[in-house]
C-alpha cells in the first residue's frame, strides 16, 4: 500500500525512466551523427573575451570618458 | 519553519548510502551499459583519449555520488532546521580538497586553470533563486542529476524543468549582467601561487572547522562514509581539472542541451545574446558530445544509473504525491535559471568558486544558503 506521500500510478517511475533515457540519449545521438564534432573537447570559457565559465564577457561597468 | 513530516524526517537524515546490494535489475543494466558504451565509442572517435577519460570520470562521479547518496541540498537543509552543519563541514572541506590541485596548478600556468566569475548583480539574485530552488526539488544540480540517473521519480520531472529554466536564463542573463558587476575578485591576488594558496586554504579549512565544531557542539558528528565520500569526490574533482583544463561544471550541459532541443523546435535561440558570445555559440554549433560539461553529465547519468540498477534501487522508487511533483517542476525552473545567473550550481559555482579562490564561490554560498531558508518554507506549503 502506498504511503499518503506518494501517488498510485499505474505506469512506474522505472517505465518512464527508461522511454526518457532512451529518448535523451536517442536524441543526443542524432544531434551527434548530424553535428559537427570538435576534436578537442571544449568549455565555453575557452573562447572570447570570456569572465565566467559559462562564456560571459567581462563586463565593464566603470564609466568611460568621452 | 518548515513542519516535519515522517518523510520530512526521512529526508533529512542523515544519508548512508547504497551500498547495500539488492536484487540485480538485469534489463536496466544491459541498457545503461549499452548506452555508456555507445557514448564512451563515439566520445573516444572524434576526441579519442580525452573524451574515453572524461566519460570515465563522469561515471565514476555518477557512482560516488549516487552510491553515497552524496548531496548538497540535504545537507544545507539538515543544518537549517536540526543545527546539524556536519554537511556543510565536508562541503567545504571538498572544496579545500580541489584547491590544492586548482590554486597551484593555475598559479604555475601549467595549462588547467580554476573557475573565475564576476561579483554581480546577477550572481545575488541567482544564487537566492538557486538556493530556494534545490530545496524545493530536494536536490541541486548534481542532485538532479545523480537522482535522475538513479531513477527517481521527482527527477524525472525536476530534471526538464531544469532545462528549461536553463535556456530562461541564458536569455535573461545578458541584460542583468547590465545591471552592474565589480568584475571577477580573486582572494589573495597579488600574492605568489603558494600565498594565494595558503590563504585560501586557511579560510576554506577555518570554515571547514568551523561547521565542524559547531556540529560537535550541538551534537552531531561528521560521517565517516561521507568523509571517505568526500576524498573519492575530490579526487575526481583533480582527474577533471586536469584532463579537461577546467573545474568540473554540471548546469552549462543542462543550457545546451535545451538550447538545441529549442532550436530544433524552430526558435531562433542563436540570435539571443547570450548564443552569440564565442563559447556558447562554438557549444551550440557543435555535436552535444563536444561539450566537457554536456559529456560528462551524459556520463554521470549512466553511473548514477549502472549503481542503480545492481544496487536494486529502481525497485524500491516510488512516485512521490503531486503536490511534491509540482514543487520539483518550481525548482527545476528557479534551478535553471539560478545557474545561469550566478554561473553555475553548487559544482560549477561554489565549489570550483571557492576552490579557484574566486569570491563570487562565497557570495553563492551565502545567497545559495539564503535562498534554501526560503525553500524550505515553501516546501511546507507543498506539503513537505
Amino acid at each position: 500500500m502506498n504511503s499518503p506521500q506518494q501517488t498510485t500510478s499505474k505506469i512506474s517511475p522505472r517505465l518512464i525512466y527508461i522511454t526518457f533515457i532512451s529518448v535523451l540519449f536517442a536524441v543526443a545521438i542524432g544531434d551527434h551523427l548530424t553535428s559537427p564534432a570538435l576534436s578537442n573537447l571544449g568549455a565555453p570559457t575557452e573562447l572570447g573575451n570570456a569572465c565566467a565559465p559559462c562564456g560571459a564577457p567581462c563586463v565593464d561597468t566603470k564609466p568611460t570618458a568621452d | 519553519m518548515a513542519v516535519s513530516s515522517p518523510t520530512t524526517k526521512q529526508q533529512n537524515a542523515p544519508r548512508q548510502g547504497l551500498w547495500s546490494f539488492g536484487t540485480v535489475d538485469k534489463p536496466l543494466l544491459a541498457l545503461i551499459s549499452c548506452l555508456g558504451l555507445i557514448l564512451a565509442g563515439l566520445a573516444g572517435l572524434d576526441t579519442g583519449l580525452t573524451g574515453l577519460a572524461l566519460v570515465g570520470l563522469g561515471l565514476l562521479l555518477g557512482m560516488t555520488f549516487m552510491g553515497f547518496q552524496y548531496g548538497f541540498a540535504s545537507g544545507w537543509r539538515r543544518f537549517l532546521e536540526t543545527g546539524d552543519a556536519s554537511s556543510l563541514s565536508l562541503h567545504f572541506l571538498l572544496s579545500a580538497v580541489c584547491a590544492l590541485m586548482f590554486i597551484p596548478v593555475s598559479a604555475a600556468g601549467l595549462g588547467p586553470s580554476g573557475s573565475l566569475a564576476p561579483v554581480s548583480v546577477s550572481l545575488f539574485i541567482g544564487a537566492f533563486m538557486f538556493g530556494t530552488g534545490m530545496q524545493l526539488a530536494n536536490g541541486c544540480g548534481s542532485g538532479v542529476l545523480f537522482s535522475f540517473g538513479g531513477g527517481s521519480g521527482r527527477m524525472i520531472v525536476a530534471l526538464p524543468f531544469f532545462v528549461i529554466g536553463s535556456v530562461l536564463g541564458s536569455m535573461i542573463l545578458p541584460p542583468i549582467l547590465a545591471w552592474g558587476s565589480l568584475g571577477q575578485i580573486e582572494i589573495g591576488a597579488g600574492l605568489s601561487g603558494t600565498g594565494k594558496l595558503a590563504v585560501n586554504l586557511l579560510l576554506l579549512l577555518g570554515t571547514a572547522g568551523f561547521f565542524g565544531w559547531l556540529s560537535a557542539r550541538r551534537g552531531f558528528r561528521i560521517n565517516r562514509t561521507m568523509l571517505v565520500a568526500t576524498a573519492l569526490i575530490g579526487l575526481l574533482c583533480w582527474g577533471v581539472f586536469w584532463v579537461s583544463n577546467h573545474p568540473w561544471g554540471v548546469t552549462f550541459g543542462f543550457t545546451l542541451w535545451g538550447a538545441k532541443i529549442a532550436s530544433a523546435a524552430g526558435l531562433p535561440i542563436e540570435t539571443f545574446a547570450f548564443w552569440t558570445w564565442p563559447g556558447p555559440q562554438r557549444a551550440l554549433a557543435h555535436s552535444v558530445f563536444s561539450d566537457t560539461s554536456s559529456l560528462m553529465d551524459f556520463a554521470m547519468i549512466i553511473g548514477a544509473g549502472l549503481t542503480a540498477a545492481v544496487t536494486g534501487a529502481f525497485a524500491k522508487s516510488a512516485w512521490p504525491n503531486a503536490r511534491q511533483l509540482q514543487a520539483a517542476a518550481l525548482g527545476g525552473v528557479l534551478m535553471g535559471i539560478g545557474a545561469r545567473l550566478s554561473f553555475g550550481c553548487n559544482i560549477g559555482a561554489f565549489l570550483a568558486g571557492t576552490a579557484s579562490g574566486s569570491l563570487h564561490g562565497w557570495i553563492w554560498f551565502a545567497l545559495a544558503l539564503a535562498g534554501s531558508v526560503l525553500g524550505i518554507r515553501l516546501r511546507a506549503k507543498f506539503g513537505f
